[in-house]
């Protein structure tokens, strides 16, 4: 039992240290970017672009300052309650689109429609119907987000594996147990990808409904920074901003697919990790 | 009996593949469905299976459970091959240590090897994928197994253990068995009765027993008996070059 405990603990520790060190590379890409940021700086001075060390230094400033936790929470549950409605609404349409082909031509067109409306437009409606408070934002997000997560659903579903779905149902595997061992693995690849985007954008929208809208939270205090010409502070909130979609991504996403797809690198040249 | 098709006929698009067909399956025995590619024999194991419903006639079945191989193993490629052998079991209920244990042992029949469970498919031979497959449909414990050209894919040497495994498995589970190919040799290997169908409107051409006990015939015996009936004309549409499709 301990001996059990153990290797489960190391397995962990193991998988741990490789999701750490896969994330040099990315690192690398990153601080490419910083050294471009600091050659714009040099050349258009600090009005323009404020150097990557002062803006970080700001950074610093703002996430030790008593009133963040409350800013950030504030957008944060904009943002995330956007996110968990736009995925829940647009998969599971989606994927009832994928199933069913009259769904899929009705909802499609709805689709295309609400992706054709710019997310400000919507902020614009959302403000005279809902006033400015939490429920503009997170139904700007929510219709940001929903067809990401629907065209997602609908290809991941339209595109099962139907000669699977055809052994499955040779044993006797009813349609719950098809769609759980069958279409919903296979789902999940596309919603990843989907639930990526969906969750950067969640974060962008946010921010940028809470400045037009001037309701507090990230968005709210650049609308700030940006009235009092506090350049570093814009940029130090951008960058705030860019860490919570990283941190979305890689903290919250990216460990679940990793465990969710371990058989995706058993056809990779290195093979599964064991 | 087992299984009976009674008058069956099917059309895709309007067009009929084939019509009026009768077959009727014996306990223990093994029938060799064989004909040209096009000829509706892979349709006619898909009515058997369930899969389709066929247009005319009806399908009478007078067993417990059956298992379908396919000519592609179609495991899942996101569980392991242990997962995928007891799938059957998993989606008959059964808790998964029993079925672990169940298709572990049906893996060791087939000639994998433990080390092999855990792996993916991806990670496996195609040959033993195809043994995977195998194992799976076994698994079940099923009266009637149904195989769909199960073998063409892999080598002749494979192709040879693989048809003995079967032989083999049917000999000591007592299961019946449609075996559809279109490799005489092979339908002559490990069937007791084999069926011709025609590949101009699959009608059959001609049904007949296969001499001797399976598994017990020599190669002599089964090259003999290629050599003679491929001279038929009935089986001329098997080796014709010219044929479409």
């Amino acid at each position: 039992m301990a001996a059990g405990g153990l290797n489960l603990l190391g397995r962990a520790g193991a998988w741990l240290g490789r999701y750490i060190w896969s994330g040099w590379a990315g690192l690398a890409g990153l601080f490419c970017l910083v050294a471009a940021w600091q050659l714009g700086h040099e050349l258009y001075g600090s009005f323009i672009l404020p150097a990557p060390g002062e803006t970080f230094a700001k950074v610093q400033q703002i996430l030790l300052s008593p009133g963040f936790p409350a800013i950030a929470g504030v957008t944060a549950e904009r943002a995330l309650t956007g996110f968990a409605l736009a995925a829940g609404i647009g998969t599971i349409a989606g994927a009832a689109a994928g199933y069913s082909f009259a769904t899929m031509r009705i909802l499609k067109p709805i689709v295309t429609v609400i992706l054709g409306v710019p997310p400000i437009a919507w902020i614009v409606l959302a403000l005279i119907w809902f006033g400015s408070g939490n429920g503009s934002a997170v139904m700007t997000v929510v219709l940001a987000g929903v067809p990401i997560s629907f065209a997602g659903a609908l290809e991941g579903v339209a595109t099962r594996d139907r000669s699977l779905d055809a052994m499955a149902r040779t044993f006797g595997a009813s349609a719950v147990t098809r769609f759980r061992t069958v279409t919903l693995p296979h789902l999940l690849s596309y919603m990843f990808a989907a639930w990526t985007t969906t969750i950067g954008s969640a974060w962008k929208v946010t921010v940028m409904a809470e400045l037009l809208s001037n309701t507090g939270g990230v968005g709210g205090e650049l609308a700030t920074a940006r009235a009092l010409f506090d350049i570093p502070a814009v940029t130090a909130w951008i960058v705030v901003t860019v860490i919570f979609a990283l941190i979305s991504d890689f903290g919250i996403l990216h460990p679940i697919r990793e465990a969710v797809e371990r058989w995706r690198s058993a056809s990779l040249p290195w093979g599964v990790k064991r | 009996m087992k299984l009976a098709l009674h008058g069956v006929g099917h059309s895709f698009l309007g067009r009929s593949v084939f019509e009026g067909f009768q077959l009727t399956l014996g306990e223990g025995e093994v029938v060799a469905l064989l004909g040209p590619s096009g000829c509706g024999k892979t349709t006619i194991l898909q009515i058997a299976a369930g899969l389709i419903e066929p247009l005319r006639g009806r399908v009478e079945r007078a067993y417990r459970r059956h298992a379908v191989v396919f000519q592609e193993p179609r495991l899942l490629p996101w569980q392991t091959t242990l997962a995928n052998i007891g799938y059957g079991l998993a989606a008959s209920g059964m808790s998964r240590s029993l079925r672990d244990a169940q298709a572990a042992a049906r893996a060791r029949d087939v000639g994998l090897l433990p080390e092999d469970f855990d792996k993916y498919p991806a990670e496996l031979s195609g040959g033993m994928r195809q043994r995977a497959a195998v194992a799976r449909a076994l698994a079940v414990d099923p009266d009637v197994v149904l195989f769909d050209e199960p073998f063409t894919a892999v080598d002749v040497g494979l192709k040879r253990a693989l048809q003995d495994l079967v032989i083999a498995a049917a000999e000591t589970r007592s299961f019946s068995a449609i075996f559809v190919t279109h490799d005489l040799s092979e339908a002559v290997r490990v069937a007791d009765r084999l069926i011709l169908l025609s590949g101009e409107d699959g009608r059959v051409l001609d049904s007949r027993q296969v001499a001797g006990q399976r598994g017990r015939r020599s190669d002599r015996e089964i090259f003999d008996m290629v050599d003679s009936w491929s001279r038929e004309p009935e089986f001329a549409e098997l080796f014709d070059p010219r044929r479409q499709s």
